[in-house]
């Protein structure tokens, strides 16, 4: 094939190449192999996988070998005749016993790193994550942080009216912060459907299961960013709930734990005063689009029947259902996809996206929900 | 031998008019009734295998558009939504409507012939377990007409996606695999029967080819497994219809009965 032609496939195919980089940035390094990772379990995993790896290699080798040499070497047109035997026990024995010792070796460095993977005691930090539909809620359950973390990729990028990032639908809103060097213990949940927790750098990928809580761990060493996807079809979102871990130092945590606390204690501040319906309508915006777009989609027209439309019709444009509004955002609906938002958005925000979904998209009720109210409701319940 | 027998009984058998003078004139009923009705093994199995085939670009097409949409990263042509329900009826089609019934078909056509026998042992069950497939495979391709959608969480159909946060037409669905299930569990029953009875005399189960004795395994496995499915997806439509809690944790439910496939053919999420 000439130069040019070459060039020609190269220039052709750099759409697919972009594509290739980008996906496997998210999970290998060289994208030929499994990522050797950053803890002490993936680089195991990694030994495993290469051990057995070789295992395979000899064995086909020594099989395909004995096959293609009898093949060639016996083949009738050089006047070879088949032996006529059955029954030998001493083979039977053999082909019996070589593979059981050789799953026998495997087993073993398997299960002792699966032992480890399995030992979540003395961990020094427990951090509860819960699956939603769909993004993951972490809370550190020592440190009274907790915090959702929605997909930061935009829109845009995903309908292609935009060139995509480097980290096109692995990059969050809020990261998973964890300080090096220290024994990080996940208790998984999920409050829907059943989701599943995976950063291939940790060699950690674990079900989050509603109702029943599951337990992982995993130490980073070096500090930098780990990315991560849902692994169990959850939904029409599933491709958009992904997870990022920054692992950074203990002084660095401490930081940005006090930065949260600080931006928590702030929020609660900001619930206690009067907002001006701009500002309601704008908070209600940011917060719409984050958590309630996803289903009853930007311009409020829902997927019915399982997402209902917000815009023109039902509860959002009846004055006499604002009461109702505000149970369901705070309570959510059983049966059905709809969360409950009461425990997990600050009362400013529940009070400003309930605000923006009664007067947006020319829902014009001209209701304006105080977060002072929505604080209220919370602490009489 | 074999293949002169069978092209015999196909020639009699097609050409259904007089071939032995105006007594035997076909009592049989023409047109497109003979294949309803027919109780032949041959033309069953044809008719398994062109269900199959249908099935294949079917279940085909639908890879399509899911290979068509993954041709770049992005959203190109369908919506999630959409895509969510290509993979699972893809999935369902594939396993269910082309690789099972293919499978089926060829028994049906290979195993009297290999064994020996005239037919199969139940000839007119032989007719209902074909046509339970259409009927099933209709209800499940319009689910994708009916509002919502159909069914969108994956062929392994894990719980709650599949129940509480499934589109309505998922009772559908569950109608269509109880009857796709009572198909192979027929037609398992019926192969067991041929194979048991119906060997030519002298003919011993260690005589038997291995695609006989295959299908002799299938089958016991088919109804081990197949009520057991129709079990889960029973539990599924009770949870969804009736109130129920056999996936809902906050309801009572177990740990293994917390996903519905998982809970059947593998056990997965029992053990992560």
């Amino acid at each position: 094939m000439s130069r040019l032609t070459w060039a020609a496939l190269g220039a052709a195919s750099q759409p697919f190449l972009t594509a290739t980089v980008q996906a496997s940035s998210i999970n290998t390094s060289s994208g030929w192999n499994m990522p050797v990772g950053v803890t002490e379990i993936s680089r195991e995993v990694f030994g495993l996988h290469m051990t057995i790896f070789w295992i395979c290699v000899a064995i086909a080798v020594v099989v395909f070998g004995v096959m293609f040499y009898s093949l060639i070497a016996y083949r009738k047109s050089k006047g070879a005749s088949a032996a006529h035997f059955h029954e030998n026990t001493v083979v039977e024995i053999l082909w019996t016993a070589v593979p059981m010792v050789i799953l026998v070796l495997m087993a073993v460095p398997a299960t002792a790193t699966l032992k480890k993977m399995y030992d979540t005691s003395q961990a020094d930090i427990d951090i509860l994550v819960t699956g939603y539909q769909w993004r993951w809620r972490y809370e550190y359950l020592e440190n009274d942080v907790e915090f959702f973390s929605n997909l930061a990729t935009p829109r845009e990028q995903i309908h292609g009216t935009q060139a995509k990032g480097n980290n096109y639908l692995v990059e969050v809103d809020e990261a998973m912060v964890v300080p090096t060097g220290q024994k990080i213990r996940l208790l998984l949940t999920a409050n829907d459907v059943i989701h599943s927790w995976w950063v291939p750098d940790l060699a950690v990928k674990k079900d989050a299961i509603p109702g029943f809580v599951n337990e992982t761990w995993f130490e980073v060493d070096e500090p930098g960013v780990y990315r991560g996807q849902c692994a169990e079809l959850c939904g029409s979102g599933h491709a958009m709930m992904p997870i990022e871990v920054r692992a950074v130092t203990p002084e660095d945590y401490a930081v940005w734990l006090e930065s949260k606390r600080a931006a928590a204690a702030a929020e609660a501040e900001g619930a206690g005063r009067e907002w001006s319906m701009d500002e309601l309508m704008e908070r209600g915006e940011a917060t719409y689009a984050t958590y309630c777009a996803a289903c009853h989609q930007p311009d409020g027209k829902g997927v019915p029947p399982a997402f209902p439309a917000l815009a023109g019709e039902g509860i959002s444009v009846d004055p006499g259902a604002l009461e109702d509004h505000k149970q369901i955002v705070l309570h959510g609906r059983s049966g059905t996809a709809m969360a409950a938002f009461g425990e997990n958005l600050s009362p400013s925000e529940i009070a400003a996206v309930i605000t923006y979904e009664r007067n947006a998209w020319g829902n014009e009720t001209g209701d304006e929900v105080q977060p002072a109210e929505i604080q209220a409701m919370l602490e009489s319940e | 031998m074999a293949s002169d027998t069978s092209q015999a009984t196909v020639q009699a058998s097609t050409s259904g008019v007089a071939h032995d003078g105006a007594a035997h004139a076909s009592h049989g009923p023409t047109g497109i009734m003979r294949w309803v009705v027919t109780t032949n093994h041959k033309e069953i199995g044809s008719l398994y295998l062109l269900f199959s085939l249908v099935m294949l670009f079917v279940g085909g097409s639908m890879a399509l558009v899911i290979r068509t949409e993954l041709f770049q990263p992005g959203l190109q042509f369908i919506q999630p939504e959409f895509f969510n329900q290509m993979t699972t009826m893809h999935g369902l089609i594939m396993v269910f409507g082309a690789i099972m019934p293919a499978f089926v078909g060829l028994a049906n056509w290979m195993i009297p012939m290999q064994i020996g026998a005239p037919d199969m042992a139940l000839p007119r069950l032989n007719n209902f377990s074909f046509w339970l497939l259409p009927v099933a495979f209709g209800i499940l391709l319009s689910t994708l007409f009916m509002e919502g959608g159909g069914p969108n969480f994956g062929w392994t159909f894990y719980a709650p996606l599949s129940t509480t946060y499934a589109p309505p037409s998922t009772s559908f669905f569950i109608m269509s695999i109880h009857l796709a299930g009572i198909s192979s569990i027929l037609g398992a029953i019926n192969i067991i029967a041929t194979i048991f009875n119906l060997r030519t005399p002298g003919m011993r189960l260690m005589d038997m080819s291995l695609f006989v004795w295959t299908w002799l395994i299938t089958a016991f496995l088919l109804i081990a497994v197949m009520p057991v499915l129709a079990g889960v997806v029973t539990m599924m439509l009770m949870d969804i219809n009736f109130g129920t809690s056999f996936f809902n944790a906050a309801g009572g439910a177990t740990r293994c009965c917390s996903s519905t496939f998982s809970g059947s053919l593998d056990t997965r999420k029992c053990t992560s």
